[in-house]
């Protein structure tokens, strides 16, 4: 019978060893597990909870667990250094052997960046995001931390085997990147649930233009729009990608002809405006004309959804002998080291810091309360993932979720403004 | 508070409306501690529900319940919620309820028959919940026999102990 790629990621790693298809429920052996820290919940709690009273007795596979510290590197507290060093004396301890520790960065881009996950895999991770590994033909799945548990101990764990959702992408990409006015777009349109519970697989005439960072942006989102997968294709892009960074041997996955499909949206990118959600989910969209004129205090580029060197590039670009508004605090966070060398390397922070930007260390730390609080009645425009009310500090504050090209526009502008008013050649 | 699914439970009925997020169900990053939790959970839509939430109380939510980042919803169980109901649950937040034995379902037009403040009642077994003010009543989605073996054991974390132990034993017969 002919497969979706849900289904047959699923039946390749179905424990049964049959094949299995939407709806069917199954034991899945999990190829990599990926973990960063959690604050209020620490993992070996809830294994003296279940039982376990010294901790988790053992691993399944040491070679197969990928430790990050992530939110919490570089430390920000006494409470984040006190549980750093407990992670630290547990992968020691469970003898873990991929590690990163004293290295800032957020997981997701990292363990792209160290060829962590491949195509055809199954890698589960106890964060949303997890999902964005789809945009390497690799079936990432968010899972929670008690399941990583589970996973942690016997590298199996259960699922639901997905409906599937065809979302193809036709037109041209333009000379700066479009990955968040679609996804944006397409939650505006169809609402922020549109792929509840479904594997999206991208196709379209647009897909082979996008690069490895706009397909990474698009799958990390699909848990904005309520997917289980968010899967490109496996192409040269994919594969010139992950050359240099990984030796070991891989089996993309594609769909078969003829396979269901629960769904199907079509979007024609030529005739989409620049998108821009507004306070306070990431479906309450609209085209950037309707909020033109808010003024905004801060802005931000980063995270697993945009914090990869197209987007930086495009600010640096766009700002390069221009300066940003007056009091406008514009943050721009590199997803990882590598991201940041790359940009370093390219000479675009240079640009950017005499543009009057902020560099913030790479980590998840511009997208939630962290580094970049918001006060009462102030507006923030941001490319990264979420703008639910208080994520960034005030419940008093508006945050609008847009592209970085309309994000750098604002920062140079001090409202929201369509790029094209403040920007030649694009 | 111990949750069985072959128990019926009847509760005061909280209402929600469509994607509320796991940020305002458990705002951790603001509110590190249990006990601090507990004063600011579900603030941002009803300022009033940590103040006058009582135990037994049902939260029934439009769709796409917990949406955002994966984070348990073990404060609502702690401030005395007994069972969510939902016209749909974001799936990660699905994952963390089954896996933590909170009692959650699925029951598409909840929110139809019953208003803020009204009784429910949620009958597992038979699948059904039913307001007794109207009479009216939906169809709640029963779990499949995996799932019901996670609640049965009290969650994931307690089933992945017990299969260990068996496990250990079956090895040094």
């Amino acid at each position: 019978m002919a497969q979706t790629i849900a289904e047959k990621l699923f039946s390749r790693n179905n424990l049964a060893g049959k094949a299995v298809q939407c709806g069917d429920f199954l034991e899945a052996r999990i190829d990599g597990a990926m973990m960063h820290y959690h604050a209020n919940e620490p993992l070996i709690d809830l294994a003296a909870q279940a039982g376990f009273k010294d901790g988790l007795p053992r691993v399944w596979d040491r070679d197969r667990i990928y430790v990050l510290l992530d939110h919490h590197q570089p430390t920000l507290s006494q409470k984040q250094a006190d549980e750093n060093a407990l992670i630290r004396r547990e992968v020691a301890r469970l003898g873990i052997k991929c590690f990163h520790d004293s290295e800032p960065g957020i997981a997701h881009q990292m363990m792209a960046d160290y060829g962590l996950m491949r195509p055809g895999e199954i890698v589960v991770g106890n964060d949303s995001h997890t999902i964005s590994y789809g945009a390497l033909n690799c079936g990432g799945l968010g899972i929670t931390r008690a399941d990583m548990l589970y996973v942690l101990l016997f590298g199996e764990l259960w699922f639901q085997v997905p409906p599937t959702l065809k979302l193809v992408l036709n037109g041209r990409q333009p000379n700066y990147p479009i990955a968040k006015d679609i996804i944006l777009h397409l939650a505006g349109q169809y609402g922020d649930d549109f792929a509840g519970s479904m594997s999206i697989e991208y196709s379209g005439t647009l897909v082979p233009q996008l690069s490895i960072d706009s397909r990474m942006c698009l799958s990390a989102h699909g848990v904005e729009v309520g997917a289980k997968l968010a899967m490109f294709p496996c192409d040269e892009k994919t594969r010139e990608f992950l050359r240099t960074r990984t030796d070991l041997p891989f089996e993309p996955i594609a769909a078969d002809a003829g396979a269901h499909y629960e769904k199907e949206i079509v979007l024609d990118v030529d005739t989409m405006p620049f998108a821009v959600a507004k306070p306070h989910q990431f479906g309450n969209v609209g085209p950037v004309a309707e909020v033109a004129g808010v003024a905004i205090q801060q802005a931000i580029i980063g995270s697993c959804a945009n914090g990869r060197y197209e987007d930086i590039e495009i600010a640096a670009r766009m700002l390069k002998g221009r300066k940003v508004a007056k009091g406008m605090r514009f943050l721009i966070s590199p997803a990882s080291q590598q991201v940041y060398l790359q940009c370093v390397k390219a000479g675009l922070i240079a640009d950017l810091i005499e543009a009057g930007a902020q560099i913030v260390t790479p980590g998840c730390g511009v997208c939630q309360p962290k580094v970049g609080y918001l006060s009462d009645g102030e507006a923030c425009i941001t490319a990264t993932t979420r703008n639910f009310k208080g994520r960034k500090g005030s419940m008093k504050a508006d945050i609008y979720l847009a592209g970085p090209l309309t994000v750098a526009a604002a920062a140079v502008a001090g409202k929201i403004v369509d790029p094209r008013e403040v920007f030649d050649g694009i | 508070m111990e949750f069985d699914l072959h128990s019926t439970m009847r509760g005061r009925v909280w209402k929600f409306g469509d994607s509320i997020e796991t940020d305002a169900i458990n705002p951790y990053y603001r509110y590190p501690t249990m006990d601090e939790l507990k004063l600011h959970t579900m603030e941002a839509y009803r300022p009033e529900f940590p103040r006058e939430v009582k135990a037994g109380d049902i939260l029934v939510a439009g769709r796409n319940f917990g949406c955002g980042s994966s984070r348990p919803g073990l404060v609502l169980r702690e401030v005395g919620i007994a069972v969510i109901l939902a016209e749909s649950v974001a799936r990660l937040f699905l994952r963390n309820s089954i896996a933590r034995a909170i009692p959650i379902f699925v029951a598409p037009g909840v929110s139809g028959i019953v208003e803020d403040g009204e009784t429910l009642e949620v009958d597992y077994q038979a699948g059904i919940v039913r307001a007794p003010a109207s009479g009216a009543s939906v169809a709640l989605r029963k779990f499949p026999s995996v799932i019901e073996q996670i609640f049965a054991a009290g969650g994931l974390p307690e089933s992945a102990y017990a299969r260990y132990m068996r496990e250990c034993a079956g090895q040094t017969k």
